[in-house]
C-alpha cells in the first residue's frame, strides 16, 4: 500500500499547525503574543526551504534526474542558438553520415536478410550446373539429367524445372508482343511453394504433351500491364504457333531464375516435346531446384546431389568433357538470390561507415574547438559549484540535441536516399525493389546519434579542480592547449585519411568507367539502328522466314533517309550475353593431345551486314543474294580465328565445320566453305578482347529476327516509317526495343556508371566534410595565435611567411592523412581479399588523383585560415590579451 | 539532522541516521504530532538534543514513504488541525533493529574508547 502523497495545502497546513502550538506553548509560558509569535518563526527557520525539502522527500530520483536534462537541454539549445553557424554544420553533417547509414542499412536488411514469401523458404533449394572450363557460369540442365536426379536423390521430394523463352504474345489487348515466359512442369509451383493471388497455380494435371495450354500470369505484368483486371482469368491467349489459357495470377514474389511476364506449361512450347529435347542429355535449358524432404538436411541433400552428379559424369563421359571441367552447385535459393548483391552492399555499407567515420570526426572537431572557446564559462560553472557530473551532463545535452537534430534529418533523407539505392541494388538482386523504409531506419538513426552524442561529450577536456582556473576566469579568453591541439589535428588527419580511401576508391571505378567507354567497339556506333523483330515462326532455314527478311530488306532499303539494311541474329551487347560457344574444326586441324576442338560464337548475317556496321571485310568477299539455300555452304570468319587456325593467312576457300554435339540434332554437319575474313568485333564485352567468331548466311540459315538500319540522319525518326512497312508484310509482327548502337552500348554500361556515381557520390560527401575539418582547425588555431601571429609580425616577420606557415601546416595534415589513409586502405584491401575474391586495388592513376585532389582540397581549405593570419594586427592583437 | 547550536555549546552532534530511530523510538507512547515529536527528542534527551525543523519534517515524511509510519489529521491541545505520526507495524520491527544496532555500536565504541584493564598485555 502506498501512502498518499500530501499536496501544497497539506504541507503548508502542517508548518501552520506547528507554529500555532509553538506560539500558543510560548504564550501559556507567559511571553506577550507578539514575541512569542517572533521567537516561534525564528525556531522553525526557512518555511520555503524546509517545505521544499519535504517535497523533496516525495519526488522520484528519475523525474529530478530528467528535470534536470530537461534544464541542461533548454540551456544548450539556448547556447547552440547563439552558434547557429557551427550547429548547422553538424546537424547537416551528422545527417549525411547517419542518412547514407540507415538507407544503406534498410536496403542491405531488405535484399540479404529478409525471408522469401515461398513456403519454408528455408527448405528450397537451388541446384546449378557449371563448367568454368570453357567459361560457361550457368550451363542448366537437360531433361535427362533432371530425370537422373528425379530418380538418384533420396533427400530431395521434389524438383521443380524451369526454362525461359521468348513468346510473341497475341491477345490480352495491345498490339502483338514478345514476352519473356517460363516453361515449368507439373511440380514447379508445389515445390516452390507459392500460392495464387488470383484463380490457380499449374498443377500436374497441366504437365506432358497432352494437356491442355495453361498459363499463370506474373503479379507484376497482370497489375503494370494488365491494370489487376480480374478478369483475365479464362481468357485465351496466343503464344506463337500454340494457345493457352490464362488460369491464374502468382503472389507477388521474387521472380527468379528470371523475371518473367507469364509461366505457361509445357505443351505451349513446341521445343520443348521436340525428340531431342526430352532424350539428349547435351540439350540443356532447364533451371533446377528442390525441396528438401521432411528431416532431410541441407548438407545430406548436397552431399546425396554430388554424389549422384558425379555418377552421371561417369556413366555419360560423352556429356561431360573433361575441359568443360562441369561442376554442381547446391545452394539455398535465398542465399542464391542474395549472392550477387552481397558484396555490393556490403562494400557500400562499408562506404557508408567510413562517411559516418568522417562526419563524427569533423563534429567531435567543431565541438572541441567549442569547448576550448567556452573553457572560461565552464571555470566559472565549475567555480560556482558545478560538480563534473554536471559539467558532463551539460555537454551531453548539448550534443544531445545536435545529435538528435542530425538524426532527424538524417532519417528524412534516409526514404529518397533507400529509393536510389534500391534502384541500384535491384540490379543485383530483385528483392531490392520492394525494400522500403521501416522503423528500423529510425532505430539505426536514433542509434547511431546516440553513440554520437555519447562519443562527443567525452572528447572536450573538463576544467580540473586542480588546475589553477584563475587565467580563464579572468578574462574568458581562448586558449588552446598542446592537448588539445593535437585532438583537433588528430581528428582532421582521420579524415583526410578516410576520405582518401573512399576519393581512391570511387577514382579506381571512374577509371574503369572511363576505360569502357572510350574502348574502340569495332562498330559505327551513331547511325546504326538495331531494331529487334523476333520471328513468330521459327526454324531452321525456315523458307518463309527468308522470304519475309528478304521483303523486309527490300522495302526498308528503298525509304528514304535509309543508307545501308541488314538482318542478323543478334544486337551487339544487349544479345551478347546470351551467346553459346560452339564447338568447330577445319579441314587439316588435329587438336593437341586430350584437348578439344576451340569454340567460336555463332552469327547470322546477311549480305551488307558488315557494311552497314563498319565492320571492314579484310579479305575475300561479303555474302551475297547469291548465297542462299539450296547452294554451296558459306562462311565467313573473324581475323583472330582466321590468323589462329590457319597461320599461314590462306583461309579464304578453306572449309570449316561445326562439330559441337548439339548440332548432331540437324543431322551430320556440312562444311562451309570459307569466303571472307572481317576485322574482330568482340560485343559481349564491354571492354574487347580477341574474338573467335563464325558469321553464317541468313539467306542459307533462315535464322534472324533482329533488324540493321544506317540512317544518313537521326536513326529514331526512322521507326515509325519501319514498322509501318514491316507490318504491311506480316501484320502480327511484333517490332520492338528500337535503339542506336551508341544507346545499346550505354545501356550495358550503366551499372558501371552508376557503380562509380553512387561512391562518387559518398567519396564527394567525405571530401567536402574533410575540406571542412581541415578548414576548422586551421581557422580555429589561427584564431587562437593571434598574439603569437602578432609578436611574430612586430619582430619583422612578413606576411607571406605567415601565410606559407599557414598554408603548409594544412598540407601536412593532408600528407599524414594520405599516408595513414593509404596504408590502412592497402591493408584494409589485403583483409577484404581473404573474404571476398574480386578485390581489385586502385592503380596509380587513382591514387595519384586521390592525393592530388586531397592536397588540392586541402590548400584551399587553408588559403582563408592563412589569409587571416598574415593580416594580424599587431596592435590589435598585441593588447588583445 | 543538525542540532541546534544557538543557546548554549553544550548541544551534541546528532549522529548520521539516529534521527529515524529517535523519532520510531518517541512514538513508541503513541501518536504525536511533529511539534509534539522535537519538544519530546528536547525534553528526554534533557535539553542536549535539538532537532531542527528542517530535518525533522523531511525525517517524518521519509518515515511515511517507507511506511514505518502513518499519519492522520487530529486535533491538536492547541485547537489547532495538525498531522499525527503513528508507528505501523513495520515501524515497530524497525525501531527494534535499530535499537538492536545501536546497542552494538554503542558496545564496539565504547570498548575502543575505554578498553577494559584486563585485555591489557
Amino acid at each position: 500500500m502506498r501512502p498518499n502523497i500530501p499536496d501544497n495545502d497539506d504541507l503548508d497546513e502542517e508548518i501552520r499547525g506547528h507554529l500555532a502550538i509553538s506560539i500558543k506553548e510560548r504564550i501559556d509560558r507567559g511571553e506577550d503574543p507578539a514575541s512569542a509569535r517572533l521567537a516561534a518563526l525564528k525556531e522553525f527557520g526557512n518555511v520555503t526551504l524546509t517545505r521544499d525539502s519535504i517535497r523533496g522527500v516525495w519526488r522520484y530520483r528519475w523525474l529530478d534526474a530528467a528535470e534536470a536534462l530537461a534544464r541542461d537541454i533548454r540551456f544548450a539549445m539556448r547556447s547552440l542558438l547563439r552558434a547557429k553557424g557551427l550547429a548547422a554544420t553538424v546537424v547537416v553533417t551528422l545527417a549525411l553520415g547517419i542518412g547514407a547509414n540507415a538507407a544503406i542499412f534498410s536496403v542491405v536488411r531488405g535484399v540479404l536478410l529478409r525471408p522469401l514469401v515461398n513456403r519454408d523458404e528455408d527448405r528450397l533449394l537451388y541446384i546449378r550446373q557449371s563448367a568454368p572450363g570453357i567459361g560457361a557460369a550457368n550451363m542448366t540442365f537437360s531433361v535427362p539429367e533432371v530425370n537422373d536426379f528425379k530418380s538418384r536423390v533420396r533427400t530431395i521430394n521434389a524438383f521443380g524445372d524451369f526454362s525461359t523463352v521468348d513468346f510473341t504474345l497475341i491477345g490480352l489487348g495491345g498490339e502483338p508482343r514478345v514476352v519473356k515466359a517460363g516453361v515449368v512442369g507439373g511440380e514447379f509451383f508445389d515445390v516452390m511453394g507459392l500460392r495464387p493471388v488470383l484463380g490457380r497455380l499449374l498443377n500436374a494435371h497441366d504437365d506432358g504433351p497432352k494437356a491442355a495450354g495453361a498459363a499463370v500470369l506474373t503479379y507484376r505484368f497482370w497489375t503494370t500491364s494488365l491494370n489487376s483486371d480480374p478478369s483475365v482469368i479464362g481468357k485465351t491467349v496466343r503464344l506463337g504457333p500454340r494457345t493457352a489459357t490464362v488460369v491464374g495470377v502468382l503472389e507477388p514474389s521474387v521472380p527468379y531464375p528470371a523475371d518473367t511476364e507469364i509461366i505457361a506449361n509445357v505443351v505451349t512450347s513446341p521445343h520443348h516435346l521436340g525428340a531431342t529435347m526430352v532424350t539428349s542429355r547435351v540439350h540443356r535449358m532447364t533451371e533446377l531446384f528442390g525441396r528438401l524432404a521432411p528431416g532431410g538436411s541441407f548438407e545430406a541433400a548436397r552431399a546425396e546431389l554430388t554424389a549422384a552428379h558425379a555418377a552421371m559424369m561417369r556413366e555419360h563421359p560423352e556429356a561431360y568433357s573433361a575441359k568443360a571441367n562441369v561442376q554442381l552447385r547446391v545452394t539455398k535459393l535465398r542465399d542464391q538470390i542474395a549472392a550477387p548483391a552481397r558484396t555490393i552492399l556490403i562494400v557500400l555499407l562499408a562506404a557508408a561507415a567510413v562517411v559516418f567515420v568522417i562526419a563524427c570526426s569533423n563534429v567531435a572537431n567543431l565541438i572541441l574547438a567549442r569547448s576550448v572557446r567556452r573553457e572560461g564559462e565552464l571555470a566559472v560553472r565549475a567555480a560556482l559549484g558545478a560538480g563534473h557530473g554536471a559539467l558532463r551532463r551539460t555537454l551531453l545535452a548539448e550534443s544531445l540535441v545536435l545529435c538528435g537534430a542530425g538524426a532527424v534529418l538524417g532519417v528524412a533523407l534516409a526514404r529518397p536516399l533507400v529509393a536510389m539505392v534500391s534502384g541500384y541494388a535491384a540490379r543485383f538482386s530483385i528483392r531490392a525493389l520492394d525494400v522500403t523504409v521501416d522503423v528500423s531506419v529510425l532505430w539505426v538513426g536514433a542509434g547511431l546519434a546516440m553513440a554520437a552524442a555519447v562519443l562527443l561529450a567525452y572528447v572536450p577536456r573538463l576544467p580540473s579542480p586542480q588546475a589553477p582556473a584563475g587565467l580563464g576566469l579572468a578574462n574568458g579568453s581562448v586558449r588552446i592547449t598542446p592537448g588539445t591541439n593535437r585532438r583537433l589535428r588528430l581528428f582532421a588527419t582521420t579524415q583526410i585519411a578516410f576520405s582518401f580511401v573512399l576519393l581512391a576508391g570511387a577514382g579506381m571505378l571512374l577509371a574503369t568507367l572511363v576505360n569502357m567507354s572510350t574502348a574502340n567497339t569495332g562498330y559505327d556506333m551513331r547511325q546504326v539502328m538495331a531494331v529487334d523483330i523476333p520471328a513468330s515462326v521459327t526454324g531452321l532455314g525456315d523458307p518463309k522466314a527468308i522470304n519475309f527478311y528478304q521483303e523486309a530488306t527490300r522495302r526498308i532499303r528503298a525509304l528514304p533517309g535509309v543508307e545501308g539494311v541488314a538482318v542478323g541474329s543478334t544486337v551487339p551487347w544487349r544479345d551478347g550475353g546470351s551467346l553459346l560457344h560452339f564447338q568447330f574444326t577445319v579441314e587439316g586441324y588435329k587438336p593437341a593431345d586430350g584437348e578439344e576442338n576451340p569454340r567460336a560464337r555463332m552469327r547470322m548475317t546477311s549480305p551488307h551486314f558488315f557494311a552497314v556496321l563498319g565492320v571492314p571485310v579484310l579479305a575475300g568477299r561479303d555474302f551475297t543474294d547469291d548465297d542462299r539455300r539450296g547452294t554451296e555452304p558459306v562462311t565467313i570468319v573473324s581475323q583472330t580465328l582466321a590468323q589462329r587456325m590457319f597461320p599461314n593467312g590462306d583461309a579464304v576457300n578453306r572449309h570449316l565445320t561445326w562439330t559441337d554435339p548439339v548440332f548432331g540434332i540437324y543431322g551430320k554437319p556440312v562444311p562451309s566453305r570459307i569466303v571472307g575474313v572481317v576485322a574482330d568485333v568482340d560485343d559481349e564485352n564491354v571492354v574487347p578482347g580477341a574474338a573467335l567468331t563464325v558469321y553464317q548466311p541468313v539467306w542459307q540459315m533462315g535464322v534472324a529476327g533482329r533488324l540493321f538500319v544506317r540512317a544518313a540522319g537521326d536513326p529514331y525518326t526512322l521507326v515509325p516509317s519501319m514498322t509501318r512497312v514491316i507490318r504491311e508484310i506480316s501484320a502480327e509482327q511484333p517490332v520492338e526495343r528500337a535503339a542506336t548502337l551508341e544507346d545499346v552500348r550505354a545501356e550495358v554500361l550503366s551499372p558501371e556508371r552508376v557503380n562509380a556515381f553512387v561512391f562518387s557520390g559518398f567519396a564527394g560527401i567525405a571530401l567536402l566534410i574533410a575540406v571542412v575539418g581541415v578548414a576548422g582547425v586551421l581557422a580555429f588555431s589561427v584564431s587562437a595565435r593571434t598574439r603569437e601571429f602578432g609578436i611574430r609580425l612586430a619582430v619583422g616577420s612578413a606576411p607571406r611567411q605567415l601565410l606559407a606557415r599557414v598554408l603548409s601546416e594544412g598540407v601536412r595534415i593532408a600528407a599524414i592523412g594520405i599516408a595513414a589513409g593509404a596504408a590502412g586502405g592497402y591493408a584494409l584491401a589485403g583483409i577484404a581479399a581473404k573474404f571476398f575474391e574480386q578485390v581489385q586495388l586502385p592503380g596509380a592513376l587513382p591514387v595519384v588523383g586521390a592525393t592530388a585532389v586531397l592536397i588540392a582540397a586541402a590548400i584551399v581549405a587553408s588559403l582563408t585560415p592563412a589569409a587571416r593570419a598574415s593580416r594580424v594586427d599587431v596592435l590589435q592583437a598585441l593588447r588583445s590579451e | 539532522m543538525t542540532m541546534a547550536n544557538k543557546s548554549d555549546g553544550q548541544r551534541l552532534e546528532l549522529l548520521q541516521g539516529t534521527l529515524d530511530m529517535l523519532v520510531l523510538r518517541i512514538l513508541q507512547w503513541g501518536p504525536q504530532h511533529g511539534h509534539g515529536i522535537g519538544q519530546a527528542i528536547r525534553a528526554q534527551s534533557d535539553d542536549l538534543l535539538k532537532v531542527e525543523t528542517g530535518s525533522l519534517y523531511p525525517a517524518l515524511h521519509r518515515l511515511v514513504k517507507r511506511g514505518w509510519l502513518k499519519a492522520e489529521w487530529g486535533v491538536s491541545e492547541a485547537n489547532q488541525r495538525a498531522r499525527y505520526y503513528q508507528l505501523t507495524a513495520t515501524g515497530k520491527a524497525q525501531l527494534l533493529r535499530e535499537q538492536d544496532r545501536w546497542s552494538q555500536l554503542v558496545d564496539a565504541i565504547g570498548r575502543i574508547m575505554n578498553p577494559a584493564p584486563a585485555s591489557k598485555p
